[in-house]
């Protein structure tokens, strides 16, 4: 299955009004590849996210999906053709039991299906995260990191090609974030495609084999780790250096290019992605 | 497993009462017609708990879909002679392309935009049926036909048990498909139920069509039996009183909110004279110039509340708010039924535990 995974992005541009969230993003994935998305706040990240999900129609540009054009196609729609994603912060259902969370893609993606025909699948997933003892327990009474658990669990009930996680790794405690290595690692080797966008510099490091990044809602690099590391733009782009003519009195716009969308939680600033960003092979 | 047992002899109990009521109430056609209205309040309460308690739609036009089919049958019969069953049948047609039309304007719409345009929608659907004379016969009412040919208010009742049943039943098949679950999924987070491949248009609107239909059909036959509606059934209050009967029942249950609804109107009527044994009458009419100082006054049976007992109801509806929010039944019936998989469920937990420190 992985060889058929087609994603191409052609000149996707979005805006906010006057705001360039977007500006012409190019990129294309082919098979199973583990990709990271990096850039500093506001670099229109989670907006790439919620074009290529359907939350949003680009302003121009084209997404294809295995050939066929998803964009300004709705969210429901491009999920059952094969692109799931989560969110920053996470999104349980919360009076639903873990295992109707569970059940509600799979009955999405197979409309003629019964339901109890996915309780095995639904437990053999609910066990490789460790969860399979909150089966009929309600979302809501499960700590946050079961819920970040029961958000890729559920995740893979739809089955989708693409798995786009926004944050996976934030505020989580050191032991869930090797199950989410785990998981990440494991499902890929399944023949699935992810991009992973985190501002956990050591993880993206550790997981990805092919980073993009993204500032003021351009594309600056996209390739190797290790090269794009030690890409002059990547390093201006989280450094803030000022030499390029014209980009310090553009700084303010971008910024707030992304929305009101992005404000809620895009987690620790600049800050932290610098002080990883020193050691990233440690 | 001993558990389920008692809730079919509790199931298969009340309905043997509910089918044996007629018996049971031969001489008292009074308290046969409380009880059809009884039914048909449990349709309307049952039908809004699905549309608001699963599917989190919380909207003020359910008694607005509800009177839409009871005018639609009216008209239809009096000016075209259509036949009250006919008649019934295109009223609660008509609920439903009128719910499909709301449902599909309040797609973007969450919580509290929701709930004021559908009072909005229910508000203006009352005022143009109180200013408009020639077709609903404005504030003076319409005259509707009798859906039987008899005094007996006997077949009416077992004709509302059987779509009250009927239409409980229906619910309950969709909100245990994949339908509820969908339901559901969209109450709790839209956008995450979208992400999960969840066709939220289709369903959101799915849940308007289905519940005003089934509140169309309670209300298109309740008026063949009244044979009379006017303006004054549209207000407001009547429709915080088909949300306090869910709530009290419990929203997030179909037969609470039902049962919520039977309980509720009973308790209302019950409570408009509270019987009093006839040696006390004596001293309740000594009291009674200090009982009206109180708003309250004194039958030929007992004590008369007037409006105190909606104050009594508001009263019960905010301390169910405020400390049972699953409602008063729902709870009951929860415990019935769930007993099993949340001992299942910490056994498991336990198990867990004692893996993980040992």
């Amino acid at each position: 299955m992985s060889a058929n995974i087609e994603l191409d992005v052609r000149g996707v541009y979005k805006n906010f009004g006057g705001l360039q969230a977007l500006n012409g993003v190019n990129f294309s994935i082919r098979g199973n590849e583990l990709i990271g998305l990096i850039g500093p706040n506001g670099a229109g990240k989670t907006t790439l996210t919620n074009v290529l999900d359907g939350v949003y129609k680009p302003s121009s540009g084209e997404v294809r999906l295995n050939g066929r054009r998803i964009d300004g196609l709705p969210p429901y729609e491009i999920a059952r053709r094969g692109l799931g994603r989560t969110f920053q912060v996470t999104r349980a259902f919360r009076r639903m039991t873990v295992m109707e969370n569970m059940l509600v893609p799979a009955m999405a993606l197979h409309p003629t299906a019964r339901q109890r025909d996915f309780h095995a699948k639904a437990m053999e997933v609910l066990e490789f995260l460790t969860i399979e003892h909150l089966t009929n327990e309600y979302g809501r009474s499960l700590s946050g990191g079961q819920q970040k658990l029961l958000e890729l669990g559920r995740l893979l009930m739809l089955d989708p090609d693409i798995i786009i996680l926004d944050e996976p790794f934030a505020g989580v405690h050191p032991k869930l974030m090797e199950t989410i290595y785990e998981y990440i690692r494991t499902v890929h080797e399944q023949g699935k495609a992810f991009i992973i966008i985190s501002h956990d510099m050591d993880s993206i490091f550790t997981l990805s084999k092919r980073l993009l990044v993204l500032n003021f809602g351009e594309l600056i690099a996209d390739g190797d780790p290790a090269e794009v590391k030690e890409d002059p733009a990547v390093i201006e782009a989280y450094l803030g250096e000022e030499e390029e003519e014209g980009v310090p009195a553009v700084i303010p716009a971008g910024r707030l290019a992304e929305g009101p969308a992005l404000s809620e939680a895009e987690g620790p600033a600049l800050s932290e992605a610098e002080g990883t960003e020193e050691a990233p092979d440690a | 497993m001993k558990r389920l047992p008692l809730l079919w002899i509790l199931a298969v109990g009340l309905l043997i009462l509910a089918l044996a009521a007629p018996v049971l109430l031969r001489n008292q056609q009074y308290w046969l017609f409380i009880a059809i209205q009884a039914y048909f309040w449990a349709m309307l309460a049952s039908s809004w708990a699905l549309l608001a308690g699963y599917a989190g739609q919380f909207s003020f036009g359910h008694i607005a879909f509800m009177a839409i089919a009871a005018y639609t049958s009216g008209i239809l019969g009096r000016d075209l002679g259509w036949s009250p069953v006919s008649g019934i049948i295109a009223g609660t047609l008509m609920a439903g392309v009128v719910g499909l039309f709301i449902g599909y304007l309040c797609l973007r719409l969450r919580r509290t935009y929701l709930a004021l345009f559908t009072i909005a929608f229910a508000e203006i659907f009352r005022l143009a049926v109180n200013a408009e004379l020639d077709l609903t016969g404005g504030p003076m009412g319409l005259y509707i036909d009798y859906l039987l040919d008899t005094t007996s208010y006997v077949p009416y009742y077992y004709i509302m048990l059987g779509l009250l049943l009927g239409s409980l039943g229906f619910m309950y098949w969709l909100a245990n498909s994949r339908f509820g679950l969908f339901f559901r999924s969209i109450r709790e987070d839209e956008e995450a139920a979208a992400a999960m491949g969840v066709h939220i248009v289709r369903y959101k609107i799915m849940a308007f069509v289905v519940t005003s239909m089934i509140a169309g059909l309670a209300g298109a036959v309740d008026h063949h039996l009244i044979g009379f509606i006017a303006p004054t059934e549209l207000i407001i209050g009547r429709m915080s009183l088909v949300i306090a009967m869910a709530v009290i029942g419990g929203v997030e249950s179909l037969l609470g909110a039902a049962l919520g609804a039977i309980f509720i109107h009973f308790s209302l009527e019950w409570l408009q004279q509270i019987p009093v044994p006839a040696s006390l009458m004596p001293k309740l009419i000594a009291m009674q110039p200090t009982l009206e100082k109180f708003g309250l006054g004194v039958g030929d049976r007992g004590l008369m509340t007037y409006a105190w007992r909606m104050v009594a109801f508001g009263l019960l509806l905010m301390l169910t708010l405020r400390f049972w929010r699953n409602g008063l039944i729902h709870p009951i019936i929860d415990r019935l039924t769930r007993q099993r998989a949340r001992k299942e469920t910490v056994a498991k937990r336990v198990q867990a535990a004692e893996v993980e420190s040992s």
